[in-house]
Formats: C-alpha cells, structure tokens, sequence
C-alpha cells in the first residue's frame, strides 16, 4: 500500500472535484463571466509552473510573459498550417515551449539573483519584438498577429451552447490537469530535491543532487506550463498577437505568485483569480463613480504595485503565508472536533485541489497517527501541504 | 574616563556579556584578556554602539553612551579599530586614512593629521595611492591604527591587533600604542588574546570569562598571580 | 564606408544614454546591492514631468531642471521608504519591492497622462551635420546628448574621487560598518546615492524622449538596455557602465543598421546572455569577492 497511490488518489479526487465544481459554476454564469473564468484557468497554469519555479526552485523569472508567446505562436501556427486538433495543439503549445525552457534554464542555471532577474527581464521584452522582424512578419504576422480559429464546441452540447463556455471548460481542463501534474510532481522526490538545491546549493550538491540538471528541469516544467497558458490564451483569445505579452504580463505573473504566496499551488489559484477580477472590479468601480478611462484602466496595475511592495514589507513569506499563519493562530484555539471546519483548512470557493488541510485526515491519520494538530496547514513553505502530508507517511 | 557598570550584551538567545564592570581612567591603557568566546570583543561593539546594550551603564565622562547610534559616539572622541583592521580593501591608503577624520570637518587639521600619521607608521608612506588590498596584515593592521587616529580621538578602543601578526610586529603595535598614552594623553581601552605582549604594556588589566569579570587588577599584579594565569591566560 | 561611420555615431549617441542609465543602475547596486527594477518606471515619471513643463509653455531648459531635480527627490524617497527595509534582506524581496514601485510608478503615468504616446521636442535641430557633402548621422542634438551625459560623468567623478563627501559614499557602499566606525552617517550616505543615482537616470529619460516619445511603457526598452550595458561592465564598476553603455550602442546601432531594427532589443538579450555566459561578473569585473 504505497503512500503515493494514497496520495495520488487524494489528488485525482481533488482535480475530480475540482472539475464538478467548474462545471456547476460556468453552466451558471453568463458568456462575460465564462470568458473570465476561462482567463483566470489559463492565468492559473502559467502562475502555477512559475511558482513552483521560484517558490521552490527558488529561481526567480520576470519572462514567462514571453514563454506565453512562445505557447501561442506555436498553437496558431500548427492550426493554421496543418489544422492540428485541440489536445494536439495544445500539447505542441507545452512541448515546443518545454523546448525553449531548456535553452533559457540551460542560461538561467548559472545565475543568481539580481542577474538571473535582468536576463529574464530582457528575455520578455526581447522576444515578442521578434514577430516584428520583416523575415517573420510572413510567418508570424506582425503586429497584428495570427489569427486562430475558434474551437467548435461539439454537436452533443446542443447548438445553443455558447462557445465562451466551451472556451471556459477547455481552460479549466487545462488548470486542472496542471494542477494535478504539478501536486504529484512537487509532493513527490522532484519537490523535495529542487527545495534542497534552492535552500543550500553546496549541501545539495555534496548529497550528489546536480544542482544544475535539477534547476533546467524545474525551468523546462514551469515554462512548459506558460506554453500550454499561452496557447490556451490563443484558443481564448483567438488570437496569437506581440501585444499581448507586454512586459507588464510577466510582472502580473510574478505578481499573482508573490500575491499568492511563493510556492504554493492554491496560492497560484489564488493570484490568477485576483489578475482577471481585480481589472473587472476596478473597471466597475470606475464607471460607477465616474473616473476616467485613464485612471480605470491603470487602477489595477496600481494595485498590483502598492500590493507587491506592501507584501514584501508585511508579509515576507507572501499573502497565502501570511493567512496560513492566521488561520493556523485560530485553529489552535479551537476544540480538535471543530477545527476540521475551521478556515484555513481547505480554500472555500476555490477549486478544492490538494491543500492535505483539516478536511481529509482520516486515512491519514488511521495510518499514522499525527502528532502535529496543525496539520499541514501549520507548515510554511511547502507547496500547498501535500507533499508534506505525503513525506511523512512515507517515513 | 569610561566607567560601564553592570553591563549585559547578546545576540539572540546567546548572552555574551553578563554584568560587567569596568572603569577606565584617562590616558591608562587597559587591557582586557579572556579566552575566545569570554565576550572581550562584545564589549568593545557595545561600547563602540555597534551593539545595543540589553541592561547595565556605559558613561564617557558621565555622559550616557547606551542609546546614541555609532557615528555620534564616534563624534564624542570614541575610536574603534575593530578585529583584524577592517581596512576598506577598495580604497587607497591615503582614502582609509582621511576617511578616520573626515567627521571633524577642519580639513587644514585633516591633512596635518594625515601627515602625522605617515611619521608615525613610516611603512605607509610610500604605499600612500595604492589600494589597500594591496598591504600586508601588518601594514593593514598599522593603517587600522592610523587611521583612528587621524580622528584624534581620546578612548581608542583596539580589538585584537596582534591577531595573525609576526611576534617583532606585536611588540611595535604594544610599544606605539603605550606611547599614545604617556606621548599623546589618549586612553586605550586594548582587547587582547595575546595576553603576555598585554600585559606587558598595560596599566591595568581585566579578565572575563564566559562574560563575566574574573579578575580587575593593576597589570603588575595580575602578571604575577600564577593561578590566574594558569586558569584563564594559558601561561 | 560612410555607412559605418554613421552607425558608429549613431550608436555613440544611442550608448551615451544608455550608459547613464546603466550608471544609474550601478550606482544603486554599489551602495545597496540592489538592482533597482524601477529606474525605467523613475526615468519615465521625471521624464512625464519634464514633459509638462514643455508641454505647458516652458522652455527646454526649466523642464530638464525639474526632471533632474524630480529625480533627485524621487530617488531619496524610493530608498527611505521602500528600500530601506528590504536592504541585507533576501535578494528576491528586494526585486519585488522595485518591481512594485516600477509598476505602480508606470501605473500612475497612465492614470495622470494617459497610455499614448507623447512627443518630446529636442534642444537643438536633429538635422545631421555635413562633412565633406556627406550628411552625418550626428546632429547637433546627438553633440548635446553626448556632451550632457560626459559632463554629468565627469562632475560625478570629481564627486566621487576628489571629494570627502565622496569618500563617504564610496566608504560607505563598499563597507558599511567600518564607514559607520568613522563617522559616516551611512543611512543619509545610501539616501543620497539613491538620488543621485536616480538624477543620472531623469537626464537619460530626457535625452532620449525626442526618439522614444513620452508614454507610460515607452521606456521599458531603456531598462533592459542599461541593465544590458551595466552588466557587460560589471555592475560594480562605473567606469564599466559607460564603456558598456557605449559599446552595446555602438553594437546594436550596428544591427539596427545592417540587419532590421526591429531586432534591436533582440540584440540586447543575446548580447546581454553572451556576456553573462562568457563573464558573469562582467566583462570588467577584477574581483569575484572582497576581503576585509
């Protein structure tokens, strides 16, 4: 009886109810909020893999805006040249970004810090000027961009049935799946050995860790999941265009995952909810009282910033930290048989993916009594929980 | 001069100096001895404000040194010359030398003083535009010593000088450092490992051990107490 | 011939601008050991204000006045209040916190002066001067550009190496401790650093407004150029920044001229990743650690 069929079992009733829980919520809401759950599920992967990049890796990437593109360009090209299906369109979106994941970790791999920040800096703001160049323009279509198809939805869904819903279950698919991927892959010896490589190098190293093959994997992982975001993005947007991977893309990504909380897969959820809805609710609150269009359109990223900074001066470990802590203080207060249902233990509202929190211990504890009432939603730093909870019952 | 009285200093949860009394008269020298880890370099960041005293007095002439930041302690004519120099690599010998009396603001005064300084510790004259990366520990170790000086200051505070020096280079160091004393009126406050070069040249000489003052005694009778010596200074 | 003659100038003029910028960057990277992500969104904003200034009525001069000055006091602020408590924390806090400023310094520009575009006037014609019935792409602008940013380094450089106010910052950037056993009030040292470093970056964003245009996002290119060009020299070392500066200048006025310009940011990534690949410290850089 492995822990990890446990585990795996416990994530894939976790995507599963996950999955119920999108299709209650899109079959109940309007094409505009379909539209903006399908951009907050492809937002969720592409902040996702960048969390497990820097949260875990520790690897810092201020150009997963340009791994989007990457995903994009090559979903409109293999639909407009060779009419690839969905799922094969999308799959070439991840693997040709995997692809371009090894040359930029091959790069990435041997800097740190500030450096590592201005290269990839650079690479957001140097790649998308590419579809500009006039060898490419016939290729990549300019400016303007490429226009893809949109996905038909099938005939057993009815006529009526709107394409931004099916637009919104294939997206959702998309995050669940990445979701899924990414809770085995970080709960298990990936995770552990890219927390070692990120918290001492050299001890990593001297276990016989190589450091370096482990850091251009966790690149390669989390830009296959821009890719797979980006080409979502094209399926969404039905189009592949330069404009729409400014630098100010890669910033919103690294800021949903600082927002969220470095290195947790909820808090990714999290991030990518607060990028599509904080603009909505800005853009309402502007025409209710009468702002201009210039400071409506500018009062999200103003957020993002004032958010950003006053994160990192509050709350070092990031939002979702900063709750946990929170949330663990109440709990500790409460009768054991009621802390199952105390906040902090499950993300209400949320895709229920796989926090390992107070609301699913008894297997886990008829198997191994834990001595930790916190469970782990007491534990810092440790994507989400899971794979905490899976460690242990491995010992 | 300075008079610390019951004085209690630590990092963390580690509490390296566990009320400790000393009094400094005005140009003594005075050497304070201990083993590694006995808290002789804590006092001497206490005193200097690079660490804040948990409890306990530090008076300059009765003036309150506990609560003022660094660079105004040095204002009030307190130099430090920490452990092994803490000459800054990336400039000049000349630069580490003005840098020392730069707060004093009289630059007729400053260059006078620079001058001195290459009198005093002739090995730095000819080494005055090269970066000080390039001097020796010793030369180093003579620039720290300068350079705290070129802020003519009254309580010279010197942690470990002779650390990784030459036995003929210690002696120099001990014998120039007397003479600020009986020469210059300046008071020295000297931290040292090197017990025997110490006492040799001090006043008056103090021993802790594991933060606490073991012994405070007029160095002549401390040299002579065998006991201690055996127990605390290891010869 | 002629041809590279003209790319040459042009990338001269192109570089001295990009040197300060990089300058910037390595000013505030000595003192704080910080890469301040937000000299772009710092430049754009002074530069807003200079624009105003012109905008409003008032002559070249005043307006480049008020973006140095802006600089100055935005720089001194940036630090007091956002830096400071990210300094000797972990590198990742310290990106971030500039990024936010970055961000919302962007974020504000849109909301006071909108998301197009304005243009800048020059100070003197942009028309190229002849020599021998060629026109030249050197304009008495271009001569402006490249006198203004050789006087700003030549008076930093009186500053830093002739000065003892310049002996304190530099005191206090390469060791602060030790600097603060000297006297130097090192906070105030660091404040300042700051301003000035961000000064050096308002005139840059002033200089090459007339070929960028004055829009919120219109300077990002500046960012990863300096950066480009500051790490090329080593981000220690000032006089690096400049001769990166120029060189990446020169190189992709070279691929703006012969290639395609649009592949000139292109060309900074790859030169900027062939740098870091080749000499992570810099191409400049003497030491890789400093011994006390």
């Amino acid at each position: 009886m492995g822990a990890f069929r446990l585990t795996l079992v416990r994530h894939l009733a976790g995507a599963a109810a996950g999955l119920v829980a999108l299709y209650v919520l899109t079959t109940s809401v309007g094409p505009y909020r379909d539209l903006q759950i399908a951009q907050a599920a492809y937002l969720t992967c592409a902040v996702a893999g960048l969390t497990v990049l820097t949260g875990l890796g520790g690897q810092i990437s201020l150009g997963h805006g340009a791994f989007m593109a990457v995903g994009a360009y090559t979903a409109a090209l293999v639909s407009a040249h060779w009419g690839w299906p969905l799922a094969a369109m999308l799959a070439a979106a991840a693997v040709v970004t995997a692809l371009a994941g090894v040359l930029v970790g091959a790069v990435a791999a041997r800097l740190e810090g500030p450096y590592l920040a201005g290269a990839t800096l650079a690479f957001a703001v140097g790649l998308p000027g590419l579809a500009n160049y006039s060898h490419l323009t016939g290729l990549l279509g300019g400016q303007n961009g490429l226009t893809v198809t949109p996905p038909v939805p099938p005939a057993a869904l009815g006529e009526t049935f709107p394409l931004e819903r099916w637009q919104a279950w294939i997206a959702c698919a998309g995050a669940v799946i990445t979701l899924f991927l990414l809770a085995n892959l970080t709960g298990g010896r990936f995770g552990r050995t890219l927390r070692a490589g990120r918290d001492d190098e050299i001890a990593a190293a001297l276990c016989g860790l190589r450091v370096a093959r482990l850091r251009i994997a966790a690149t390669v992982v989390s830009a296959a999941c821009a890719g797979l975001a980006g080409g979502l993005l094209a399926v969404v947007a039905s189009l592949a265009a330069p404009g729409a991977f400014p630098l100010t893309l890669s910033l919103q990504l690294i800021a949903a995952v600082i927002i969220g909380g470095l290195g947790t897969l909820p808090g990714a959820v999290w991030g990518a909810l607060i990028l599509v809805f904080v603009p909505s609710w800005a853009s309402d609150a502007a025409s209710s009282s009468g702002l201009s269009h210039d400071v409506a359109s500018n009062l999200p990223l103003a957020i993002y910033g004032l958010v950003l900074i006053a994160v990192t001066l509050a709350f070092p470990r990031g939002l979702q930290g900063g709750l946990r802590d929170i949330g663990g203080a109440a709990r500790r207060r409460l009768p054991p048989s009621l802390r199952r249902f105390a906040p902090g233990g499950g993300a209400p509202g949320v895709p229920a993916t796989h926090r390992g929190g107070a609301d699913e211990p008894t297997t886990d504890q008829a198997s191994a009594p834990d001595p930790d009432p916190e469970g782990a939603g007491g534990r810092d730093d440790d994507g989400g929980g899971a794979g905490g909870r899976g460690e242990r019952l491995r010992r | 001069m300075l008079e610390v009285a019951g004085l209690t200093a630590g990092y963390g949860a580690v509490r390296a100096l566990d009320g400790v009394d000393l009094t400094v008269e005005e140009g003594s020298l005075t050497a304070v001895l201990g083993a590694n880890g006995a808290g002789k370099t804590t006092l001497l960041r206490t005193v200097s404000g690079l660490l804040r005293p948990r409890a306990g007095r530090i008076a300059l002439d009765g003036r309150d040194l506990a609560r003022l930041p660094v660079e105004e302690i040095v204002r009030l004519g307190v130099a430090h010359v920490p452990q092994s120099g803490g000459v800054i690599t990336e400039l000049t010998v000349e630069e580490n030398l003005r840098l020392g009396g730069l707060y004093r603001r009289d630059r007729g005064a400053l260059a006078r003083r620079v001058a001195q300084m290459y009198e005093l510790f002739p090995p730095l004259a000819p080494r005055r535009s090269r970066a000080a990366a390039t001097l020796s520990g010793g030369e180093r170790q003579m620039l720290a010593l300068a350079r705290a000086l070129t802020g003519a200051p009254r309580l010279l505070l010197v942690d470990e000088p002779s650390l990784g020096l030459a036995p003929r280079v210690v002696a120099r160091l001990m014998a120039v450092l007397r003479r600020l004393c009986d020469e210059d009126g300046r008071t020295v406050l000297l931290v040292e490992q090197n017990a025997r070069s110490a006492l040799s040249v001090a006043d008056r000489a103090l021993v802790l051990d594991l933060g606490t003052v073991v012994a405070d005694e007029p160095a002549a009778v401390l040299a002579a107490d065998s006991r201690l010596r055996h127990a605390y200074l290891g010869f | 011939m002629v041809r590279f003659v003209n790319l040459t100038l042009a990338g001269i003029t192109q570089g001295a601008v990009f040197a300060a910028v990089a300058l910037a960057l390595v000013l505030i990277w000595r003192a704080t050991r910080v890469v301040n992500f937000a000299q772009g969104g710092m430049l754009m904003f002074t530069t807003f204000l200079a624009w105003t200034v012109v905008h409003d009525g008032g002559s070249y001069w005043l307006a480049l006045g008020v973006a140095l000055a802006s600089g100055l006091v935005i720089g001194a602020v940036a630090e007091r209040v956002l830096v400071r408590p990210v300094e000797g924390g972990p590198p990742l806090n310290a990106v971030i916190v500039t990024l936010g400023l970055y961000v919302l310094l962007q974020a504000a520009a849109g909301m006071i002066w909108g998301d197009t575009p304005h243009s800048y006037p020059p100070a003197f014609t942009i028309k190229g001067l002849t020599a021998g019935g060629t026109r030249l792409l050197l304009s008495p602008f271009d001569l402006f550009v490249i006198g203004a940013v050789a006087l700003v380094m030549a008076a930093l450089t009186v500053l830093f190496v002739r000065t003892g106010l310049g002996l304190k910052l530099r005191a206090a950037a390469f060791a602060p401790e030790i600097a603060r056993l000297q006297g130097v009030r090192v906070g105030r040292m660091l404040t300042l650093g700051w301003a000035l470093a961000a000064l050096v970056g308002s005139l840059a964003g002033v200089l090459i407004a007339p070929s960028v245009f004055v829009g919120p996002s219109q300077f990002d290119a500046m960012l990863v150029f300096g950066f480009t060009a500051a790490v090329i020299g080593g981000l220690d070392s000032p006089a690096g920044a400049v001769v990166g500066g120029l060189l990446l200048g020169c190189a992709l006025s070279y691929v703006s001229g012969y290639i395609s310009s649009d592949l000139v940011t292109f060309g900074a990534l790859a030169a900027l990743i062939a740098v870091l690949m080749v000499r992570p410290n810099g191409l400049f850089a003497a030491r890789t650690g400093r011994r006390v």
